[in-house]
């Protein structure tokens, strides 16, 4: 063999030399062994650390549509302009070369060297410090970037701004991903880039999918908002290079079903050379995106309530909220508060104006009426009270007389305790239950609720409606209201405290929802029902995983009163709207029988009671023949349930029964066809 | 290996190393191929401004060259040593002159310039080394027992090696003295000369290194390009902040390690990602995303393009080819019919052997980072061309060897 030839030469030198390379080459093999075969595996990750940058792009939210299919919260595609850094680079590398200074040399050519190249002028580049090299690197990539934006502004007769700080943090932390110059075009716009602009090196037009709520403020609260945010889905690597902007729910259903409706993010895979200039683009996993959350809510019936609310005739700025359910399912058909807010704002702050969010912040817009306030419910509480009372024996044609107020003898008062009295909204005079609800006598229901064993019954019905408790509706909007239990009672309880409560007074804080729940419970003979806000959730691709929500009707408790008891209420509640003396009168409507209860509570402000901070109500369920709708409109600063509460319900009982009327076309179209 | 009875029919050149040195020509052109075509301009130039057509150029003009030196005997060759050696160190002075010697943008005046061709005068004066110390060393051994005859080629060495190191062009001026040792060994000078040589040697380098690497600021330092001195800061994996830096300083020392050290660490990426079968032919990322610099990737990181596209295979199989010039040089000298011839082939089989070890070696971070190129892959045509002529010397002692 030829090596082992060598290594046996009797030249003692030669030999050394053999053994020498030998030894060399072997060095060598083991190195190369070691560095391509015992590391190669920590020597790919370096190269995938310097050569590949891991892109997160999110996935398209889910939609969110009322129970009909009309869209409350879709996406819309965004036009944005871009620079594409690795298309611009010769560029870049053209206008350094052209604005590095040089000198032009003429002298000492060596006395040969004009034979063979003829020249002995040229130029030659200046040597520059480091400095002055990065001066003129940021100037050059200044030009040609500040000269692309001033083109495409040119095109689009849009003004644009070149940001050079901007541009130089672009270019240092997120090389690889295009540079956006212009942002949310409008049509025109696009159409102007790809007329004049489109095909030009290093620029074009970017889609991007955005939250788009088309109906703008509508249902605003219960569908919630986004906002920027960096978190990452569930079991997703957190590594990554650069994420694209991804949003999440905060607030109401956008926050409940956010993991639903948001689908999973999807990994882009870009190769970078050794300036970090893009090369080559590859998916890793792409996104998959979101389920479609149907609600309960119908849009017609949404819009019917908040235009209500609005025309309400309180001080502005106007706070309220409606609730309309059906009470044989649950289902929420309109949950509204005002004021309202855009929920589009908060994906796209720039085409607002600067102190939009102060604006509403200052209003309280954000604030879900319907779910997260505590309110006082006056006399809409009677209802519970007559209840109680009916049930614990008040025979409902008993006459009770009713004094008159010394200081205001038109005005009725009721006595109670150790000389503590309550002032009557109502005249003086006999009442019976039907007239005492309908003229809401304060000194009737105090009277009778202060009987012994009615609080008892109260406290027990108040607690089979839950009131004091959430429906943990995980919309990060609700507040559980208060009410007293047995336990609170014995800590500490006057009768003045019961003859508060009886009207809707003292320990009592509700919400809008608590209160049509106990107006469905009086409709539907004493069912107190889960209150239903999401119908299903759509998968985006068929077949995939179903996400399961509660089904309608879900019974959470009974009244626990007798049959008989809730005609007497109902039928009272009916003379409430249909009497002419009635405080509900005002939401009287042809065709719908409505039945109602009126309230005003009263509200102190720095220690004495504020007539002009009074929360109106008016809690009502229809048809009376066959209830199916229980609603509650609250106006906060109204001047008296009937007056500016009942009205609005009017207007939106309308609103549903013209809805009853297409629907049953539409069931009369279906029957003939 | 050759039977006696077949002397008659000997061939009259060393097949073995022919064929290594084609097949080392292939890989070179495949590769410098690979390393150039890596975007669209390269690919639009027309051939003849095509790296690796270039190189193919250079190739046929160095096997006509070694064809050539093949005619002449070397013994004919051998009597123009003077005339070689001081021709070639008139060009070491001449491409130090400025306007004659050329930069070509880099720090060192390393080429001149020929119009056509940038001839690299180191390169020669390797070879004019090897002719001149050969023919002075190949006297009777009793002669070389005199210590002027012990000196005078060390001072042989030591001019050109002094004249190259002013470029500077350290790494090849370093690779004279391995060269020159071999064939002062080989020809017979008594050990107690070389032992003392090496062992002065020795201490002198290691006095130097821990003068370069560790004297505080204000010692007196032997005088080292920055460069130079940084590549062997990073090679010895020394801090290049002093130990009394403030923050600052220490953050600006680690950058530019960080910096220096690019080249190195690139090559070892590489090399390393290559595996056992390598990327590929083209398919190697280090060259196309220009992580391994565009300017070195077809010339001193030759070898990391190989390693990387076609893996620990592809690295034995040059190493493989390498041996088989390198031993069948060995036995060129073993064969050859006088002392001149065998100081010939053992001068070239050094000198090739230092290349490659230095340049595989700088890779793999064996050796610190020369610009060494590797005999006949990288790209240059002064290097080709001396590594044929070489090689062809080899062969040409091979041709006119004993008995034949």
């Amino acid at each position: 063999m030829l090596i082992f030839d060598q290594l046996r030469k009797n030249d003692p030198y030669l030999r050394f030399l053999a053994v020498v390379v030998l030894f060399g080459l072997g060095v060598l093999g083991t190195g190369l062994w070691w560095v391509q075969i015992v590391s190669a595996r920590d020597y790919q990750a370096d190269l995938d650390t310097q050569s590949f940058r891991t892109i997160r792009t999110p996935a398209i939210r889910g939609r969110i549509l009322d129970r009909n299919g009309a869209t409350l919260a879709d996406n819309k595609p965004t036009y944005n302009v871009s620079l594409y850094l690795e298309e611009l680079k010769d560029q870049f590398r053209k206008e350094y070369s052209r604005i590095r200074p040089r000198k032009i040399v003429t002298n000492e050519p060596p006395f040969w060297k004009p034979w063979i190249t003829g020249s002995q002028v040229r130029t030659q580049t200046v040597r520059i410090s480091r400095e002055e090299y990065d001066k003129l690197f940021w100037t050059s990539l200044s030009n040609v970037a500040s000269n692309s934006i001033q083109k495409i502004s040119r095109d689009l007769q849009k003004p644009l701004v070149f940001d050079f700080t901007d541009f130089k943090r672009h270019y240092l932390t997120r090389r690889a991903l295009p540079y956006p110059v212009a942002q949310r075009l409008g049509p025109p716009e696009i159409a102007k880039f790809e007329e004049k602009t489109s095909g030009t090196r290093g620029m074009d037009l970017e889609v991007q999918p955005t939250r788009f709520y088309p109906n703008k403020t509508t249902a605003a609260h219960l569908l919630g908002h986004l906002l920027p945010s960096d978190k990452l889905d569930e079991g997703e690597l957190s590594a990554f290079d650069y994420r694209l902007p991804d949003f999440r729910g905060v607030i109401g259903i956008e926050y409940k079903f956010d993991d639903v409706l948001h689908g999973r993010a999807g990994v882009k895979q870009v190769l970078v050379n050794n300036l970090g200039y893009r090369q080559a683009e590859n998916i890793w996993s792409s996104t998959e995106p979101g389920d479609d959350v149907v609600l309960t809510i119908d849009l017609e019936i949404q819009k019917a309530a908040e235009r209500a609310l609005l025309s309400a005739n309180a001080p502005e700025p106007k706070k309220g909220a409606a609730v309309v359910m059906d009470v044989r399912t649950g289902d929420i058909l309109a949950m509204a508060s005002i004021p309202m807010f855009d929920p589009n704002f908060f994906v796209d702050r720039k085409s607002y104006p600067p102190d939009y969010y102060r604006q509403i912040q200052t209003i309280q817009a954000e604030r879900n009426r319907a779910t997260q306030d505590n309110y006082r419910p006056g006399s809409i509480f009677k209802t519970v009270v007559a209840l109680a009372c009916l049930e614990n024996g008040l025979d409902p044609n008993a006459e009770y007389q009713v004094q008159p107020n010394p200081q205001n003898p038109s005005r009725g008062i009721v006595y109670y305790g150790r000389n503590q009295s309550t002032k009557d909204t109502a005249a003086p005079g006999p009442y019976k239950f039907k007239r005492a609800l309908i003229h809401s006598s304060n000194a009737y229901f105090i009277h009778h609720g202060i009987q012994p064993g009615n609080l008892e019954r109260i406290i027990d019905i108040g607690a089979r409606l839950h009131l004091g408790e959430s429906y943990k509706l995980g919309t990060r909007q609700e507040t559980s209201g208060f009410f007293p239990d047995q336990r609170r009672i014995r800590r500490g309880w006057t009768v003045g405290d019961t003859a508060n409560l009886c009207i809707g007074q003292g320990f009592i804080d509700v919400t809008p929802l608590q209160m049509t729940v106990l107006a469905a419970a009086l409709a539907n003979g004493g069912k107190v029902l889960w209150p239903r806000l999401v119908e299903r959730v759509v998968p985006s691709n068929p077949g995939g995983k179903t996400i399961e929500v509660p089904p309608p009707g879900q019974v959470r408790n009974t009244l626990g009163v007798s049959a008989r008891t809730l005609q007497i209420v109902k039928d009272a509640m009916l003379a409430d709207v249909e009497d002419p003396e009635g405080t509900g009168r005002h939401a009287f409507l042809e065709g719908f029988r409505i039945c109602g209860k009126t309230g005003t509570a009263e509200n102190e402000r720095g220690g004495a009671i504020d007539r002009s901070y009074q929360t109106t109500w008016f809690l009502s369920f229809a048809p009376y023949e066959n209830p199916r709708y229980a609603m509650v409109v609250m106006v906060e600063r109204g001047s008296s349930g009937g007056g500016t509460c009942a009205p609005l319900a009017k207007q939106i009982y309308q609103a549903l029964m013209e809805r009853e009327q297409r629907l049953a076309q539409r069931g009369n179209l279906a029957k003939a066809n | 290996m050759f039977d006696a009875s077949l002397k008659d029919r000997q061939p009259r050149i060393d097949k073995v190393q022919l064929i290594a040195i084609a097949g080392l020509m292939f890989i070179g052109a495949a590769f410098i191929y690979s390393a150039t075509m890596v975007n669209e301009s390269a690919r639009m130039a027309p051939l003849l401004k095509q790296t690796w057509f270039r190189q193919v150029i250079w190739y046929v003009m160095g096997v006509g060259g070694a064809t050539a030196i093949c005619l002449l005997d070397y013994r004919i060759i051998a009597r123009w040593a003077v005339i070689i050696y001081w021709g070639s160190i008139l060009l070491l002075i001449l491409v130090l002159i400025p306007g004659i010697g050329s930069t070509h943008g880099w720090g060192a005046r390393r080429w001149i310039d020929l119009g056509f061709f940038n001839l690299q005068p180191s390169e020669v004066a390797k070879l004019a080394v090897i002719i001149a110390l050969a023919s002075f060393l190949s006297r009777p051994p009793d002669e070389l027992r005199q210590p002027w005859n012990f000196w005078k080629p060390i001072g042989m060495m030591l001019l050109p090696f002094l004249l190259i190191l002013k470029e500077p062009d350290l790494g090849s001026a370093i690779v004279i003295f391995p060269t020159g040792f071999m064939m002062m060994l080989v020809a017979g000078t008594p050990r107690k000369y070389l032992i003392r040589l090496v062992a002065g040697g020795l201490i002198m380098v290691s006095v130097l290194l821990v003068d370069i690497l560790f004297s505080p600021p204000g010692w007196w330092q032997i005088k080292l390009e920055d460069y130079q001195k940084q590549r062997l800061l990073v090679y010895f994996g020394v801090d290049f902040a002093p130990k009394n830096a403030t923050p600052e300083e220490r953050e600006k020392a680690q950058k530019l390690q960080r910096q220096k050290s690019y080249q190195v660490t690139q090559a070892l990426i590489s090399v390393g990602t290559g595996g056992f079968w390598g990327k590929g032919w083209r398919q190697g990322t280090q060259t196309s995303l220009a992580f391994l610099p565009p300017g070195a990737a077809h010339n001193d990181f030759i070898f990391s393009v190989i390693a990387e596209e076609e893996g620990f295979v592809g690295s034995m199989i040059v190493l493989t080819l390498y041996g088989a010039i390198l031993f069948s040089g060995i036995r060129i000298a073993g064969q050859a019919r006088d002392r001149l011839g065998k100081l010939l082939a053992a001068g070239v089989v050094t000198l090739l052997f230092s290349h490659v070890f230095v340049n595989i070696g700088m890779n793999i971070r064996i050796v610190p980072v020369t610009g060494i190129p590797l005999p006949l892959l990288s790209y240059g045509g002064s290097s080709v061309l001396s590594s044929l002529i070489a090689m062809g010397m080899l062969q040409n002692v091979y041709i006119y060897r004993k008995g034949y």
